[in-house]
Protein backbone atom coordinates (compact mmCIF):
# COMPACT_ATOMS: atom_id res chain seq x y z
CA UNK A 1 0.00 0.00 0.00
CA UNK A 2 1.15 3.32 -0.97
CA UNK A 3 2.27 5.87 1.71
CA UNK A 4 -0.57 7.92 -0.02
CA UNK A 5 -3.59 5.68 0.40
CA UNK A 6 -2.08 5.11 4.26
CA UNK A 7 -2.35 8.76 5.23
CA UNK A 8 -5.78 8.98 2.91
CA UNK A 9 -6.73 6.01 5.38
CA UNK A 10 -6.09 7.54 8.21
CA UNK A 11 -7.34 10.15 7.43
CA UNK A 12 -10.66 9.06 6.49
CA UNK A 13 -10.80 7.27 9.61
CA UNK A 14 -10.27 10.11 11.88
CA UNK A 15 -13.16 11.74 10.13
CA UNK A 16 -15.63 9.02 10.38
CA UNK A 17 -14.81 8.90 14.09
CA UNK A 18 -13.28 11.35 15.92
CA UNK A 19 -16.47 13.31 16.71
CA UNK A 20 -16.78 10.80 19.15
CA UNK A 21 -13.45 9.74 20.42
CA UNK A 22 -12.07 13.24 20.63
CA UNK A 23 -8.19 12.08 20.30
CA UNK A 24 -7.02 14.53 18.38
CA UNK A 25 -6.50 18.35 18.86
CA UNK A 26 -5.23 19.05 15.39
CA UNK A 27 -5.25 17.07 12.41
CA UNK A 28 -2.35 18.30 9.73
CA UNK A 29 -3.77 16.81 6.40
CA UNK A 30 -1.96 18.86 4.48
CA UNK A 31 1.60 18.19 5.60
CA UNK A 32 0.69 14.66 5.48
CA UNK A 33 -0.28 14.16 2.15
CA UNK A 34 2.50 16.04 0.77
CA UNK A 35 4.89 13.71 2.79
CA UNK A 36 3.45 10.94 1.62
CA UNK A 37 3.86 12.13 -1.69
CA UNK A 38 7.20 12.64 -1.46
CA UNK A 39 7.93 9.05 -0.14
CA UNK A 40 5.92 7.27 -2.62
CA UNK A 41 7.74 9.84 -5.44
CA UNK A 42 11.55 9.04 -3.76
CA UNK A 43 10.60 5.37 -3.73
CA UNK A 44 13.06 4.11 -1.08
CA UNK A 45 12.44 1.31 1.31
CA UNK A 46 11.81 2.68 4.84
CA UNK A 47 11.41 0.38 7.87
CA UNK A 48 8.06 2.44 8.40
CA UNK A 49 6.77 2.52 4.74
CA UNK A 50 4.62 5.12 5.29
CA UNK A 51 3.14 4.11 8.35
CA UNK A 52 0.52 6.74 9.69
CA UNK A 53 1.24 8.32 12.90
CA UNK A 54 0.12 10.75 15.93
CA UNK A 55 1.83 12.44 18.83
CA UNK A 56 0.59 13.51 22.31
CA UNK A 57 0.06 17.42 22.10
CA UNK A 58 3.57 17.82 24.59
CA UNK A 59 5.68 17.09 21.34
CA UNK A 60 6.55 20.06 19.21
CA UNK A 61 4.96 19.81 15.62
CA UNK A 62 6.33 22.66 13.51
CA UNK A 63 4.36 25.62 12.92
CA UNK A 64 1.52 24.78 16.11
CA UNK A 65 2.09 25.87 19.91
CA UNK A 66 2.84 23.04 21.96
CA UNK A 67 -0.28 22.85 23.88
CA UNK A 68 0.75 20.31 26.37
CA UNK A 69 -3.08 19.96 27.30
CA UNK A 70 -3.36 23.91 28.75
CA UNK A 71 -5.27 26.66 27.99
CA UNK A 72 -2.21 28.46 28.73
CA UNK A 73 0.09 27.51 26.09
CA UNK A 74 -2.32 28.30 23.67
CA UNK A 75 -0.45 31.45 23.53
CA UNK A 76 2.93 29.69 22.78
CA UNK A 77 4.80 30.70 19.97
CA UNK A 78 4.10 28.29 17.02
CA UNK A 79 6.93 25.43 17.75
CA UNK A 80 10.02 26.06 14.86
CA UNK A 81 10.40 22.41 14.17
CA UNK A 82 9.18 19.24 14.87
CA UNK A 83 10.17 16.98 18.28
CA UNK A 84 13.22 15.18 18.28
CA UNK A 85 10.72 11.37 18.10
CA UNK A 86 8.77 12.77 15.20
CA UNK A 87 11.75 13.30 12.88
CA UNK A 88 13.45 10.27 13.50
CA UNK A 89 10.00 8.58 12.66
CA UNK A 90 9.76 10.49 9.90
CA UNK A 91 13.41 9.83 9.07
CA UNK A 92 11.92 5.97 9.04
CA UNK A 93 9.02 6.50 6.55
CA UNK A 94 6.28 7.22 8.73
CA UNK A 95 3.91 10.55 8.39
CA UNK A 96 2.91 12.19 10.98
CA UNK A 97 -0.90 13.47 10.61
CA UNK A 98 -1.48 15.02 14.10
CA UNK A 99 -1.55 15.80 17.32
CA UNK A 100 -3.11 14.22 20.30
CA UNK A 101 -5.37 14.81 23.50
CA UNK A 102 -3.58 14.40 26.76
CA UNK A 103 -4.73 15.94 30.39
CA UNK A 104 -3.17 19.15 31.00
CA UNK A 105 0.25 19.44 31.65
CA UNK A 106 0.15 15.67 32.25
CA UNK A 107 -1.07 15.54 35.49
CA UNK A 108 -3.73 12.84 35.38
CA UNK A 109 -4.75 9.90 34.47
CA UNK A 110 -7.92 10.04 32.71
CA UNK A 111 -7.69 12.57 29.95
CA UNK A 112 -11.13 14.06 31.18
CA UNK A 113 -9.55 17.94 29.71
CA UNK A 114 -11.90 20.92 30.98
CA UNK A 115 -10.77 22.90 28.17
CA UNK A 116 -10.81 20.36 24.88
CA UNK A 117 -12.95 17.67 26.15
CA UNK A 118 -12.77 14.16 27.55
CA UNK A 119 -11.11 11.29 25.11
CA UNK A 120 -13.53 8.66 24.79
CA UNK A 121 -13.10 5.17 25.30
CA UNK A 122 -13.32 3.38 21.81
CA UNK A 123 -14.32 0.19 23.13
CA UNK A 124 -17.05 1.74 25.40
CA UNK A 125 -17.35 5.65 24.62
CA UNK A 126 -18.93 6.50 28.34
CA UNK A 127 -15.87 5.50 29.77
CA UNK A 128 -12.25 7.32 30.21
CA UNK A 129 -9.70 6.14 27.90
CA UNK A 130 -6.95 7.07 30.81
CA UNK A 131 -4.23 9.44 30.69
CA UNK A 132 -2.32 11.04 30.64
CA UNK A 133 -1.43 9.75 27.27
CA UNK A 134 -5.21 9.35 26.81
CA UNK A 135 -5.54 10.40 23.29
CA UNK A 136 -2.63 8.29 22.32
CA UNK A 137 -4.05 5.02 22.97
CA UNK A 138 -7.69 6.25 21.85
CA UNK A 139 -6.27 6.90 18.19
CA UNK A 140 -4.73 2.97 17.80
CA UNK A 141 -8.05 2.04 19.71
CA UNK A 142 -10.18 3.58 17.10
CA UNK A 143 -8.00 2.38 14.24
CA UNK A 144 -7.62 6.11 13.15
CA UNK A 145 -3.39 5.32 13.26
CA UNK A 146 -1.44 2.21 13.65
CA UNK A 147 0.91 4.32 16.12
CA UNK A 148 1.22 6.94 18.27
CA UNK A 149 3.70 8.93 20.73
CA UNK A 150 2.91 9.59 24.07
CA UNK A 151 4.76 10.29 27.77
CA UNK A 152 5.36 8.30 30.90
CA UNK A 153 6.48 10.55 34.08
CA UNK A 154 3.53 7.73 36.61
CA UNK A 155 2.11 5.50 34.66
CA UNK A 156 0.92 7.89 31.52
CA UNK A 157 1.54 5.46 28.77
CA UNK A 158 0.60 2.10 30.78
CA UNK A 159 -2.66 3.27 32.33
CA UNK A 160 -4.06 4.08 28.70
CA UNK A 161 -2.51 1.30 26.81
CA UNK A 162 -4.30 -0.69 29.55
CA UNK A 163 -7.75 0.59 29.50
CA UNK A 164 -7.80 0.93 25.15
CA UNK A 165 -6.65 -2.26 24.79
CA UNK A 166 -3.21 -1.03 22.68
CA UNK A 167 0.47 -1.89 23.14
CA UNK A 168 2.53 0.37 24.98
CA UNK A 169 6.42 0.72 25.29
CA UNK A 170 8.00 2.61 28.74
CA UNK A 171 11.59 2.24 27.60
CA UNK A 172 14.36 2.92 30.32
CA UNK A 173 14.60 5.97 31.69
CA UNK A 174 16.83 7.97 29.95
CA UNK A 175 16.88 5.89 26.40
CA UNK A 176 15.02 7.80 24.38
CA UNK A 177 15.81 11.50 23.47
CA UNK A 178 13.13 14.46 25.08
CA UNK A 179 13.85 17.27 23.38
CA UNK A 180 11.13 19.15 21.35
CA UNK A 181 8.85 18.09 24.20
CA UNK A 182 7.34 19.90 27.22
CA UNK A 183 8.23 18.57 30.10
CA UNK A 184 6.04 17.76 33.23
CA UNK A 185 8.53 16.01 35.69
CA UNK A 186 12.10 16.07 34.58
CA UNK A 187 13.15 13.34 37.10
CA UNK A 188 10.68 11.02 35.78
CA UNK A 189 9.51 11.84 32.33
CA UNK A 190 9.76 9.05 29.58
CA UNK A 191 8.53 9.19 25.87
CA UNK A 192 7.98 6.05 24.29
CA UNK A 193 4.92 4.70 21.32
CA UNK A 194 1.56 3.10 21.51
CA UNK A 195 1.29 0.63 18.62
CA UNK A 196 -2.00 -2.07 17.78
CA UNK A 197 1.26 -5.16 17.45
CA UNK A 198 4.42 -5.93 19.30
CA UNK A 199 5.98 -5.65 16.07
CA UNK A 200 5.33 -2.01 15.04
CA UNK A 201 6.11 -0.95 18.67
CA UNK A 202 9.60 -2.19 18.54
CA UNK A 203 10.13 -0.99 15.02
CA UNK A 204 9.29 2.37 15.99
CA UNK A 205 11.48 1.94 19.33
CA UNK A 206 14.07 1.12 17.43
CA UNK A 207 13.97 4.28 14.83
CA UNK A 208 13.70 6.49 17.74
CA UNK A 209 17.24 5.45 19.79
CA UNK A 210 19.92 7.48 19.43
CA UNK A 211 21.71 10.23 21.46
CA UNK A 212 20.73 13.02 20.62
CA UNK A 213 22.94 16.30 21.44
CA UNK A 214 19.86 18.64 22.26
CA UNK A 215 18.79 16.69 25.37
CA UNK A 216 21.27 16.73 27.82
CA UNK A 217 19.18 14.52 30.19
CA UNK A 218 19.76 11.57 27.78
CA UNK A 219 21.59 8.45 28.90
CA UNK A 220 24.83 8.20 25.85
CA UNK A 221 23.38 4.52 25.35
CA UNK A 222 24.75 3.07 21.83
CA UNK A 223 21.48 2.16 19.40
CA UNK A 224 20.32 -1.68 20.93
CA UNK A 225 18.19 -2.62 18.23
CA UNK A 226 14.96 -5.19 19.27
CA UNK A 227 12.94 -6.37 15.79
CA UNK A 228 15.90 -8.49 15.32
CA UNK A 229 15.53 -10.02 18.42
CA UNK A 230 11.62 -10.04 19.21
CA UNK A 231 11.48 -13.99 17.29
CA UNK A 232 13.64 -15.31 20.25
CA UNK A 233 10.49 -15.89 22.42
CA UNK A 234 10.73 -16.38 26.32
CA UNK A 235 12.85 -20.08 26.32
CA UNK A 236 15.42 -19.41 28.71
CA UNK A 237 14.46 -16.28 30.23
CA UNK A 238 12.98 -16.37 33.75
CA UNK A 239 10.06 -14.60 34.55
CA UNK A 240 8.24 -14.17 38.03
CA UNK A 241 4.92 -12.23 38.86
CA UNK A 242 5.42 -9.32 41.51
CA UNK A 243 3.50 -10.15 44.67
CA UNK A 244 2.82 -7.87 47.51
CA UNK A 245 1.75 -4.47 46.71
CA UNK A 246 1.56 -5.32 43.19
CA UNK A 247 -1.48 -8.01 44.20
CA UNK A 248 -3.07 -6.29 46.91
CA UNK A 249 -3.59 -3.12 45.18
CA UNK A 250 -5.46 -5.34 42.14
CA UNK A 251 -9.07 -6.15 41.50
CA UNK A 252 -9.88 -9.13 40.00
CA UNK A 253 -9.95 -8.48 36.60
CA UNK A 254 -6.31 -7.53 37.06
CA UNK A 255 -5.26 -10.63 38.91
CA UNK A 256 -6.85 -12.96 36.50
CA UNK A 257 -5.08 -11.19 33.71
CA UNK A 258 -1.74 -11.42 34.85
CA UNK A 259 -2.09 -15.31 35.99
CA UNK A 260 -3.03 -16.02 32.56
CA UNK A 261 0.28 -14.36 31.12
CA UNK A 262 1.81 -16.54 33.76
CA UNK A 263 0.45 -19.51 32.77
CA UNK A 264 0.86 -19.04 29.10
CA UNK A 265 4.50 -18.09 30.27
CA UNK A 266 4.63 -21.75 32.68
CA UNK A 267 5.71 -19.83 35.64
CA UNK A 268 4.19 -19.90 39.37
CA UNK A 269 7.64 -17.80 40.74
CA UNK A 270 6.77 -14.64 42.75
CA UNK A 271 8.75 -12.10 43.35
CA UNK A 272 8.64 -9.52 46.30
CA UNK A 273 10.23 -5.84 46.12
CA UNK A 274 10.61 -4.20 49.19
CA UNK A 275 8.98 -1.39 50.38
CA UNK A 276 6.87 -0.55 47.46
CA UNK A 277 4.43 1.80 49.02
CA UNK A 278 7.20 3.99 49.99
CA UNK A 279 8.42 3.90 46.24
CA UNK A 280 5.43 4.60 44.92
CA UNK A 281 4.64 7.51 47.67
CA UNK A 282 8.48 8.86 46.77
CA UNK A 283 7.23 9.22 43.27
CA UNK A 284 4.18 10.91 44.41
CA UNK A 285 5.79 13.65 46.22
CA UNK A 286 8.88 14.23 43.61
CA UNK A 287 6.01 14.76 41.22
CA UNK A 288 3.58 17.33 43.21
CA UNK A 289 6.96 19.60 44.26
CA UNK A 290 8.78 19.46 40.56
CA UNK A 291 5.58 19.42 38.56
CA UNK A 292 4.59 22.55 40.64
CA UNK A 293 7.69 24.34 40.49
CA UNK A 294 7.56 24.21 36.68
CA UNK A 295 4.55 26.02 36.59
CA UNK A 296 5.00 28.34 39.67
CA UNK A 297 5.22 31.25 37.65
CA UNK A 298 1.81 30.65 35.81
CA UNK A 299 -0.02 29.69 39.10
CA UNK A 300 1.06 32.97 40.37
CA UNK A 301 -0.10 35.18 37.29
CA UNK A 302 -3.05 33.26 36.46
CA UNK A 303 -3.83 30.14 38.65
CA UNK A 304 -7.96 30.28 37.24
CA UNK A 305 -6.59 29.13 34.13
CA UNK A 306 -5.38 25.69 34.91
CA UNK A 307 -7.33 22.09 34.49
CA UNK A 308 -9.73 22.94 37.67
CA UNK A 309 -8.88 19.10 38.37
CA UNK A 310 -5.52 19.09 38.54
CA UNK A 311 -4.84 22.94 39.69
CA UNK A 312 -5.20 22.50 43.38
CA UNK A 313 -2.88 19.61 43.44
CA UNK A 314 -0.49 22.04 41.40
CA UNK A 315 -0.53 25.02 44.24
CA UNK A 316 -0.12 22.43 47.28
CA UNK A 317 3.26 20.64 45.60
CA UNK A 318 4.43 24.49 45.66
CA UNK A 319 4.35 24.49 49.11
CA UNK A 320 5.71 21.21 50.36
CA UNK A 321 9.20 21.18 52.62
CA UNK A 322 12.51 20.82 50.58
CA UNK A 323 13.26 18.08 52.93
CA UNK A 324 10.84 16.04 51.68
CA UNK A 325 11.74 16.24 48.06
CA UNK A 326 15.39 14.89 48.94
CA UNK A 327 14.27 12.16 51.05
CA UNK A 328 12.65 11.10 48.63
CA UNK A 329 14.98 11.11 45.87
CA UNK A 330 17.05 9.39 48.15
CA UNK A 331 14.20 6.91 48.35
CA UNK A 332 13.94 6.25 45.52
CA UNK A 333 17.69 5.60 44.95
CA UNK A 334 17.66 2.81 47.71
CA UNK A 335 14.40 0.93 46.26
CA UNK A 336 16.41 1.14 42.43
CA UNK A 337 19.22 -0.63 44.57
CA UNK A 338 17.72 -3.32 45.93
CA UNK A 339 15.20 -3.74 42.34
CA UNK A 340 18.29 -3.88 40.47
CA UNK A 341 19.39 -6.85 43.34
CA UNK A 342 16.41 -8.82 42.33
CA UNK A 343 17.24 -9.28 38.57
CA UNK A 344 20.18 -11.00 39.08
CA UNK A 345 17.54 -14.13 39.89
CA UNK A 346 14.68 -13.41 37.22
CA UNK A 347 14.76 -11.36 33.52
CA UNK A 348 11.25 -10.28 33.24
CA UNK A 349 8.58 -9.62 35.95
CA UNK A 350 4.99 -8.95 35.49
CA UNK A 351 2.21 -7.32 36.85
CA UNK A 352 -0.81 -5.38 36.92
CA UNK A 353 -1.23 -2.09 34.91
CA UNK A 354 -4.39 -0.62 36.03
CA UNK A 355 -6.23 -2.00 39.31
CA UNK A 356 -9.25 -2.32 37.13
CA UNK A 357 -10.67 -2.07 33.52
CA UNK A 358 -11.89 1.90 32.36
CA UNK A 359 -14.71 3.58 35.03
CA UNK A 360 -17.40 5.68 33.91
CA UNK A 361 -16.15 9.24 32.84
CA UNK A 362 -16.52 11.51 36.14
CA UNK A 363 -15.97 8.58 38.60
CA UNK A 364 -14.98 10.75 41.93
CA UNK A 365 -14.52 6.65 43.77
CA UNK A 366 -13.60 3.25 43.21
CA UNK A 367 -13.45 0.15 45.21
CA UNK A 368 -10.13 -1.88 44.83
CA UNK A 369 -9.36 -4.45 46.63
CA UNK A 370 -12.01 -3.69 49.23
CA UNK A 371 -10.75 0.10 49.89
CA UNK A 372 -12.38 2.91 48.91
CA UNK A 373 -10.65 4.75 46.72
CA UNK A 374 -10.16 8.11 44.94
CA UNK A 375 -10.48 7.01 41.48
CA UNK A 376 -8.26 9.20 39.30
CA UNK A 377 -4.95 9.08 41.37
CA UNK A 378 -5.55 5.45 42.29
CA UNK A 379 -5.37 4.45 38.30
CA UNK A 380 -1.90 4.68 38.67
CA UNK A 381 -1.07 2.81 41.95
CA UNK A 382 0.43 -0.39 39.96
CA UNK A 383 2.83 1.57 37.60
CA UNK A 384 3.87 4.48 39.54
CA UNK A 385 6.36 2.39 41.49
CA UNK A 386 7.89 0.81 38.65
CA UNK A 387 8.73 4.23 36.59
CA UNK A 388 10.12 5.50 39.81
CA UNK A 389 12.96 3.55 39.19
CA UNK A 390 12.57 3.68 35.27
CA UNK A 391 12.56 0.21 34.24
CA UNK A 392 11.14 -0.45 30.87
CA UNK A 393 8.03 -2.04 30.27
CA UNK A 394 5.59 -3.27 27.67
CA UNK A 395 1.72 -2.65 28.69
CA UNK A 396 0.04 -6.22 27.15
CA UNK A 397 -3.84 -5.71 26.47
CA UNK A 398 -6.23 -9.00 27.57
CA UNK A 399 -9.76 -9.32 27.39
CA UNK A 400 -13.01 -10.55 29.12
CA UNK A 401 -11.52 -10.87 32.54
CA UNK A 402 -14.35 -8.64 34.01
CA UNK A 403 -16.96 -10.06 34.54
CA UNK A 404 -19.26 -7.03 34.82
CA UNK A 405 -17.74 -5.80 31.65
CA UNK A 406 -16.22 -8.44 29.58
CA UNK A 407 -15.95 -6.07 26.42
CA UNK A 408 -13.68 -4.16 28.07
CA UNK A 409 -9.37 -4.71 27.49
CA UNK A 410 -7.04 -4.49 30.87
CA UNK A 411 -3.86 -4.20 30.79
CA UNK A 412 -0.53 -6.57 31.96
CA UNK A 413 2.75 -4.88 32.26
CA UNK A 414 5.87 -6.58 31.25
CA UNK A 415 8.88 -5.10 33.18
CA UNK A 416 12.48 -5.57 32.41
CA UNK A 417 15.93 -4.44 33.61
CA UNK A 418 17.17 -1.22 33.03
CA UNK A 419 17.60 -1.33 28.95
CA UNK A 420 16.91 -4.72 28.91
CA UNK A 421 13.71 -3.67 26.22
CA UNK A 422 14.38 -6.83 24.36
CA UNK A 423 13.51 -8.97 26.91
CA UNK A 424 10.20 -7.04 27.57
CA UNK A 425 9.20 -6.68 23.81
CA UNK A 426 10.57 -10.39 23.54
CA UNK A 427 7.86 -11.69 26.24
CA UNK A 428 5.03 -9.35 25.01
CA UNK A 429 5.40 -10.82 21.82
CA UNK A 430 5.24 -14.34 23.28
CA UNK A 431 2.20 -13.28 24.91
CA UNK A 432 0.58 -12.21 21.72
CA UNK A 433 1.07 -14.88 19.37
CA UNK A 434 -0.20 -16.86 22.07
CA UNK A 435 -3.94 -15.39 21.35
CA UNK A 436 -3.76 -13.79 24.74
CA UNK A 437 -2.81 -9.97 24.20
CA UNK A 438 -4.13 -8.26 21.51
CA UNK A 439 -5.30 -5.11 20.20
CA UNK A 440 -8.70 -5.12 18.10
CA UNK A 441 -9.92 -1.73 16.61
CA UNK A 442 -13.19 -1.01 18.50
CA UNK A 443 -15.98 -1.68 16.63
CA UNK A 444 -18.98 0.73 15.74
CA UNK A 445 -17.68 4.21 15.82
CA UNK B 1 1.85 16.84 66.62
CA UNK B 2 -0.71 18.32 65.09
CA UNK B 3 -0.64 20.54 61.95
CA UNK B 4 -1.92 23.91 61.07
CA UNK B 5 -2.86 23.71 57.71
CA UNK B 6 -4.04 27.04 56.85
CA UNK B 7 -1.00 28.36 58.53
CA UNK B 8 1.66 26.46 56.41
CA UNK B 9 -0.47 27.12 53.31
CA UNK B 10 -0.35 31.01 54.13
CA UNK B 11 3.34 30.94 55.36
CA UNK B 12 4.73 28.93 52.40
CA UNK B 13 2.76 31.07 49.96
CA UNK B 14 3.45 34.64 51.20
CA UNK B 15 7.23 33.19 50.98
CA UNK B 16 6.88 32.40 47.34
CA UNK B 17 4.80 34.96 46.09
CA UNK B 18 1.74 32.83 45.53
CA UNK B 19 -1.68 34.37 46.20
CA UNK B 20 -4.37 31.43 46.63
CA UNK B 21 -7.29 32.46 45.38
CA UNK B 22 -10.29 31.82 48.35
CA UNK B 23 -12.31 29.64 45.86
CA UNK B 24 -8.95 27.33 45.05
CA UNK B 25 -7.90 27.52 49.27
CA UNK B 26 -9.76 24.37 50.12
CA UNK B 27 -8.44 22.15 47.34
CA UNK B 28 -5.64 23.37 48.30
CA UNK B 29 -5.50 22.61 51.83
CA UNK B 30 -7.10 19.40 50.84
CA UNK B 31 -4.12 18.50 48.98
CA UNK B 32 -1.79 19.74 51.74
CA UNK B 33 -3.60 17.30 54.19
CA UNK B 34 -3.32 14.55 51.65
CA UNK B 35 0.64 14.79 51.13
CA UNK B 36 1.00 15.43 54.36
CA UNK B 37 -0.68 12.10 55.84
CA UNK B 38 1.38 10.04 52.88
CA UNK B 39 4.95 11.52 53.64
CA UNK B 40 5.51 9.98 56.94
CA UNK B 41 6.53 6.94 54.69
CA UNK B 42 8.97 8.85 53.27
CA UNK B 43 10.39 10.42 55.85
CA UNK B 44 10.23 7.81 58.46
CA UNK B 45 12.10 5.32 56.10
CA UNK B 46 15.77 4.79 57.60
CA UNK B 47 18.49 5.93 54.79
CA UNK B 48 22.20 6.34 55.59
CA UNK B 49 24.90 9.22 54.45
CA UNK B 50 25.82 6.85 51.67
CA UNK B 51 22.28 6.53 50.13
CA UNK B 52 22.57 9.55 47.73
CA UNK B 53 19.92 11.25 45.40
CA UNK B 54 17.83 9.77 42.96
CA UNK B 55 18.50 12.74 40.93
CA UNK B 56 22.09 12.87 39.47
CA UNK B 57 23.81 15.76 38.29
CA UNK B 58 25.32 15.03 34.67
CA UNK B 59 28.20 17.83 34.52
CA UNK B 60 28.14 20.11 31.18
CA UNK B 61 31.22 20.54 28.99
CA UNK B 62 31.91 23.38 26.50
CA UNK B 63 31.54 21.27 23.60
CA UNK B 64 28.14 20.34 25.32
CA UNK B 65 26.69 23.74 24.49
CA UNK B 66 25.95 25.00 21.10
CA UNK B 67 26.97 28.19 19.98
CA UNK B 68 24.94 30.97 21.90
CA UNK B 69 23.08 27.92 23.87
CA UNK B 70 24.44 29.14 27.15
CA UNK B 71 20.65 30.14 28.57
Amino acid sequence: MTALNQVRAALARIEATDAKVNAFTAVLAERALARAQALDAAGQATPLAGMPFAVKNLFDLQGLPTLAGSKIEREAAPAARDAALVRRLEAAGAICVGALNMDEYAYGFTTENSQYGPTCNPHDLKRISGGSSGGSAAAVAAGQVPLTLGSDTNGSIRVPASLCGVFGLKPTFGRLPRSGTYPFVASLDHLGPFAGNVRDLALAYDAMQGVDADDPAQARRAVEPTVAHLGRGSDGLRIGVLGGWFQRMANAAALAAVQQCAQALGTDRIVEWPEVDRARTAAFMITNAEGAALHLADLKRRASDFEPLSRDRFIAGALLPAAWLVQAQRLRHWFARQVAASFRDVDVVLAPATPCTAPEIGTEWLEIAGQRMPARASMGLLTQPVSAIGLPVVSVPLWGLDAAQPHLPIGVQVIAAPWREDLALRVAQVLEHSGLARAPKAHGL
Amino acid sequence: MSIDFESWADTQAALLGLPIAPEHRPGVLRYLQLVAGMAPRVMDFPLGPADESGNVFVPVAPEDVAEGGAT
